[in-house]
């Protein structure tokens, strides 16, 4: 399995979209790792939040996950101020193995 | 039995307890003083909490610093500094509580205006937000600020400019509410980067000659080739590296930035072109000379207040004419250095104001 994340806007927008997309490739994960990591995606795909900053934010910034796993692909966006509690958690552990 | 004793009361009590809500702030304190005399007088428990819960109200832009912990969701974060509390060990916590000060009373004193919404609203800050987060932001209520990667930007607490810059989206959203796309998203953000300069020289006491009059100074490692995000100064040269190359902001309208209104396209470029406002308001601070936060200040604050959700480049520049002849006169030396501004960068100044194109 193979996580792409790219990021656009906030304060330093023009600066975040410059940046290449981090990858994540699971091949050197441990099974266990592998195994949540396909949950959080599951639960992700199924309520990733609003794709959009809600109105009053400023500075918010959004985030584009596309996992590619086998023959299945999927892309998830949301923002700072939209995500759910489960994008929140894939977002964070993608994050922190990226890290 | 004990005997009940009525007060006579001129105004009721629901009518006084509906005053604590004016905006006039002595007739809510005339409505609490009547208040806690009469509660004083009658006892009432029923009267005590009310002017409990009065009293509870913050007020004043009361500040309240919590800790994420590195979660992303707000509501779980602990509150770790209060109004009044002393410092507390975690430095973030004590810059974002510093830097909310310092705004608050660069509003207050430069410009008479209560906190936010000039009404006194809580100031709410959230630090160590996600992991590794690169940013800070206004979610419409409060203002959350990131930790930084480490690699290329560090805490953003640790920039007065940036924790001014969020405040004061508040302060637009509570004003003229900038439409955050194009070019009334544009200025949304040269506000911001306006407002939160002039905190840093007027806490640092600087004219606008002495003023480095960057945005985030403070954010980048010591790895990274850049002096901030934005120079109001210099647009377009704040950074310049293989990372993430030339700063791309504009200083023009010949050099206007025609970006997709998406949020890939930054909203139309609302952190792009914002260089252009940003340079005219360096360049009339220049041109009066001596402290940004007063003359060139007050015709930038006022014009917000006259803005709309729509206000383009052009209407915010006529704006700016029109105020500076109202509060400093019709051919001001102001007045000119307002026009000879925006001119230089690429925005005549029409004799009639246009407000609410959009």
């Amino acid at each position: 399995m193979r996580l792409s994340l790219a990021t656009r806007g906030g304060m330093a927008a023009p600066i975040a979209r410059r940046l290449p997309p981090q990858v994540l490739d699971t091949d050197r994960l441990p099974d266990d790792a592998v195994r949540e990591l396909r949950r959080l995606v599951a639960a992700a795909s199924a309520d990733p939040g609003g794709a959009h900053p809600a109105p009053p934010a400023r500075d918010a910034m959004t985030y584009t996950i596309t996992v590619d796993d086998g023959p299945r692909s999927a892309t998830l966006v949301s923002s700072d101020t939209s995500m759910s509690p489960a994008f929140a958690a894939l977002l964070d552990h993608v994050q922190r193995h990226l890290g | 039995m004990t005997p009940t004793r009525t007060l006579s009361c001129i105004t009721p009590p629901f009518i006084l307890t509906r005053l604590l809500d004016s905006d006039n702030v002595e007739i809510r304190q005339a409505a609490l003083a009547t208040l806690l005399t009469t509660a004083q007088l009658r006892g009432e428990r029923s009267v005590r909490g009310l002017i409990a819960g009065a009293l509870a109200t913050p007020a004043d832009g009361r500040r309240s610093i919590f800790d994420c912990a590195h979660s992303t969701y707000l509501p779980s974060a602990r509150l770790t500094r209060s109004e009044n509390d002393e410092p507390v060990q975690d430095a973030s916590v004590n810059r974002a509580y510093d830097g909310f000060g310092t705004t608050r009373a660069f509003f207050q004193e430069v410009f008479g205006r209560n906190s936010i919404d000039d009404r006194g609203l809580p100031l709410q800050g959230y630090v160590h937000r996600g992991n590794r987060y690169n940013n800070a932001f206004w979610d419409g209520r409060q203002m959350v600020f990131g930790d930084g990667d480490g690699q290329v930007f560090l805490d953003f607490t640790g920039s007065l400019d940036v924790i001014a810059h969020e405040l004061t989206h508040g302060v637009t959203e509570h004003t003229a509410a900038l439409e955050y796309h194009n070019q009334s998203g544009a200025l949304n953000e040269s506000m911001s980067d306006a407002f939160g300069s002039m905190t840093k020289q007027w806490l640092l006491r600087q004219t606008a000659d002495q003023a480095d009059w960057l945005i985030g100074a403070e954010v980048f490692t010591p790895h990274i080739d850049a002096d901030a995000l934005r120079s109001m100064k210099a647009p377009g040269t704040a950074f310049d590296n293989k990372l993430f190359g030339r700063d791309p902001q504009p200083d023009h309208m010949d050099r206007y930035v025609q970006a997709p209104d998406t949020e890939d396209g930054d909203n139309g470029g609302v952190h792009l072109n914002s260089g252009i406002p940003n340079k005219a308001f360096y360049l009339v601070a220049t041109g009066i000379g001596g402290n940004s936060w007063e003359a060139p200040g007050h015709i930038w604050y006022e014009s917000l207040k006259a803005s709309t959700q729509t206000t383009d480049f052009q209407a915010f520049a006529d704006t700016t004419y029109d105020k500076a002849g109202t509060l400093y006169g019709a051919d001001s030396r102001e007045q000119r250095v307002v026009k000879e501004a925006w001119a230089g960068v690429g925005i005549q100044i029409t004799t009639a104001p246009t407000l609410g194109r959009g």
